[in-house]
């Protein structure tokens, strides 16, 4: 397993990319699945927020490591496959998880990245894809989220040319969703995370989550029904805590 | 011409732009009847002969501040099916209708412009969201509170800010149940355009009626464009 942190703080989940300074990653799936199942299954967690150690987000994969993996005859799909699982998982997780990218966010750092709800950056980061530059493409679904973000044109010439964005241009493009001063990164990631959850009860914070993954993966119609039927089961539960204020 | 009477909504047919007045000021509270009478008139307003398009506004100073919350919330309860768990196993069809004609307005195949002053909150912002164009005036007023009475929006307004403002804009909106102002709305492309408040149904009269000829949904921005 990569050098991963984690701690609870204000029952907010803090995942710490911890292998400076770049914070390399060394396999696909940066945290195994289980041990990321494990972690949030506290049932409090409110939100989790996903940063790196030190000046850095996440310099991505490291080629020899693919390399090294390739020549030890180990089953790259089988990895790849289980660094896209860590992805899923991230993204369709009922609580609001944001990334908090200082310094450089690229490769599989940027499949981080869009594998959350929520993406704000230091003034200084910056994002790319580099694996274009290596004659590869992004593995672990970045082209899709990416796609599915700033649009096929911008996507594509971020994945095909390989080119660096600053945190302007990434606000810009809606790659990211606030760029705020680097001191205060951290600490504006943990409170907004703080401020959107702290004053609901968990169902609706759930529900509300819910949604937003049905409108990625369901017809609109399913959609709307089983937004209709959350509401449904959330009022009935509010009639009756209503009926026993009474 | 007044084409159809109804209790809670004034709706009026003027040279072929159909004007639908919430009408229970001052709040224009959305109610159970309000809801009924909109299904029934959504469903005239597709079979109206030759009708280029629609403008929906509330009488007074606001919009609508939304559904009549304790109303539903007694409708569920009596409706709802409930098993052991106290889940529903059926969602009541009143509610099934109620998105339906937000639906129905979404997909009607002339120009649907929801002209908005004062408070839009709530289940108003739904209906503003399931028309084809927003215009507002200064002074309106946005949210969507429902998460702060142990809820959430249930007609289909998650789906819609985020398919507008994005996702982390939805869940700062939706979670947060914050009200904001017009000049935000327009900021988080919740609303199209913010006019001078005297012209705001005129205007949006005159835009409906300007659109109709040959209307496509998918060329909003260009109509949007070509207008301002």
């Amino acid at each position: 397993m990569d050098r991963i942190g984690w701690e609870i703080r204000n029952d907010i989940g803090i995942i710490t990319i911890d292998n400076p300074p770049e914070n390399y990653l060394e396999k696909p799936d940066f945290v195994p699945l289980e041990v990321l199942k494990k972690w949030t299954s506290y049932d409090y967690l409110r939100g989790l927020l996903i940063t790196g150690t030190g000046k850095q987000f996440s310099g991505g994969g490291k080629l020899e490591c693919l390399f090294s993996m390739i020549n030890a005859k180990e089953d790259i799909s089988a990895k790849i496959s289980a660094g896209k699982k860590v992805l899923d998982f991230i993204e369709n997780l009922n609580i609001p998880v944001i990334s908090a990218i200082q310094g450089i966010c690229f490769g599989g750092g940027l499949e981080i990245a869009l594998a959350c709800h929520i993406r704000i950056c230091s003034e200084n980061a910056l994002f790319a894809f580099p694996e274009t530059n290596f004659n590869l493409i992004p593995g672990l679904g970045g082209i899709i989220r990416s796609q599915e973000l700033i649009g096929l044109p911008k996507s594509l010439k971020m994945i095909l040319s390989g080119d660096m964005i600053n945190a302007e241009d990434a606000l810009e493009m809606k790659l990211v969703d606030f760029v705020v001063p680097k001191q205060k990164l951290f600490e504006f990631s943990f409170n907004f995370l703080l401020k959107i959850t702290r004053d609901r009860p968990l169902e609706v914070i759930h529900a509300v989550m819910e949604v937003l993954r049905d409108a990625r993966t369901l017809s609109v119609e399913d959609a709307l029904k089983n937004e209709t039927r959350l509401f449904c089961e959330l009022a009935l539960a509010e009639a009756g805590r209503r009926k026993s204020q009474e | 011409m007044k084409i159809q009477e109804y209790n809670t909504i004034k709706y009026l047919l003027t040279d072929a732009i159909g004007h639908l007045v919430l009408d229970q000021p001052p709040s224009n509270k959305m109610t159970l009847a309000f809801f009924d009478e909109l299904n029934h008139l959504v469903q005239s307003v597709g079979e109206t002969e030759g009708i280029k398009g629609m403008v929906i506004s509330g009488n007074g100073r606001h919009f609508s501040s939304g559904t009549d919350l304790q109303g539903i919330l007694n409708e569920i309860e009596q409706k709802a099916i409930s098993d052991d768990s106290n889940r529903p196993v059926h969602v009541p069809d009143f509610l099934l209708k109620n998105y339906s004609s937000l639906r129905i307005i979404e997909q009607l195949s002339i120009p649907v412009v929801a002209a908005i002053r004062g408070a839009c909150l709530g289940s108003a912002m739904e209906l503003a969201l399931f028309s084809h164009f927003r215009f507002c005036s200064e002074d309106a007023v946005f949210g969507l509170p429902e998460s702060t009475f142990n809820l959430i929006p249930g007609l289909g307004g998650i789906l819609k800010v985020s398919h507008l403002s994005g996702k982390a804009k939805t869940m700062e909106l939706i979670l947060g149940g914050n009200t904001f102002p017009a000049s935000d709305a327009l900021k988080f492309k919740l609303v199209d355009k913010i006019l001078p408040k005297k012209e705001l149904i005129s205007k949006s009269i005159f835009f409906a009626r300007s659109v109709s000829s040959g209307y496509r949904k998918e060329k909003r921005k260009l109509y949007l464009k070509n207008f301002f």
